[in-house]
């Protein structure tokens, strides 16, 4: 009968812990830490179901809940705070003698940073290639934030982004003082089709 | 067990759901109200003085925990880490649409366009 009760005394404890294990996370600001948080919560949960005679759903919440979720958190956490750039002009405008120290690479560097994003310039041939007409369905079909080109005749460095997003507007603002550089925003259509 | 504490879990889930800023937040809310809600149907198929529902030739004299709540949860959880990371996939969506993931400021630009 003593080793029932030291069941039930357990049980309760870990409810307790439970109970401050969800608050913790509702109440946290940082996501990094939260994943943490809640990888402790499943185990908890996990130790819970062994109590309430399920063996089987805590060996697949072990599995998934504090194993594949924290994983999934984690990668789309990092994604999520990327900032992709298409750049199509090619030339000393991002890479300059052979190193990121073009005018526009520091400039976006300067915006992403301040805005605690993950810069990522690419230069994908086949997207590259593309003509200019494509590059509003180019940012809508693909992850793509921004696509740098170069207008030849006024010599200026065109950047194109959404008008849905709040940071193409930043972009806008930061980049007003420089007079080589024009920021041109895609008319919104719908979203998700 | 109580089930009372597992209800304020769920509780506390979905006051979490209703007072969260940005998207990710209601999505680790999401999970919570899961796993409380998993509890709750495992403590309710947890019946006095059963054992862990694995049988040989003869039944166990104090009865057995319900099996059947104990196979609809596993799957729960396998479809709840399919949801999460669906929720996710259009959170980065709403991200490179949007620039940002808290609600606030995506509710004010769709109801000022």
């Amino acid at each position: 009968m003593g080793n029932l009760d030291m069941l039930s005394l357990t049980a309760y404890a870990l409810q307790v812990l439970l109970i401050i294990m969800a608050v913790s996370i509702v109440v946290h600001k940082n996501n990094g830490t939260i994943i943490i948080l809640i990888t402790t919560f499943s185990l908890i949960t996990a130790s819970l179901y062994v109590i309430n005679k399920a063996p089987d759903v805590a060996i697949a919440e072990v599995a998934i809940g504090s194993a594949i979720i924290p994983l999934i958190y984690v990668i789309s956490i990092s994604r999520q705070r990327e900032f992709i750039v298409l750049d199509k002009a090619m030339d000393d405008f991002i890479i300059a003698d052979n190193a990121f120290t073009g005018v526009g690479y520091v400039l976006l560097k300067r915006f992403t940073d301040f805005y605690h994003l993950e810069l990522n310039i690419c230069n994908d041939v086949r997207l590259c290639s593309l003509g200019a007409g494509r590059d509003q369905l180019l940012c809508e079909q693909t992850n793509v934030d921004l696509i740098v080109s170069k207008d030849d005749e006024r010599n200026v460095y065109v950047l194109k982004g959404k008008a849905s997003s709040i940071l193409t507007y930043k972009l806008e603002a930061m980049a007003r003082d420089y007079d080589n550089i024009e920021v041109v925003k895609f008319k919104d259509r719908d979203f998700g089709d | 067990m109580n089930p009372l504490l597992t209800f304020v879990v769920i509780l506390i889930g979905f006051y979490g759901l209703s007072t969260s800023t940005n998207i990710i937040k209601s999505v680790f809310c999401v999970t919570i109200i899961e796993s409380g809600v998993i509890l709750l149907f495992l403590n309710l198929g947890n019946l006095d003085g059963g054992v862990i529902p694995v049988i040989g030739d003869t039944l166990p004299v104090g009865g057995i925990a319900d099996p059947l709540p104990q196979a609809l949860m596993i799957t729960t959880i396998v479809i709840g880490s399919t949801v999460t990371a669906l929720a996710l996939m259009l959170c980065i969506k709403v991200f490179h649409h949007y620039g940002t993931v808290e609600w606030a400021e995506i509710l004010s630009r769709e109801s000022g366009k």
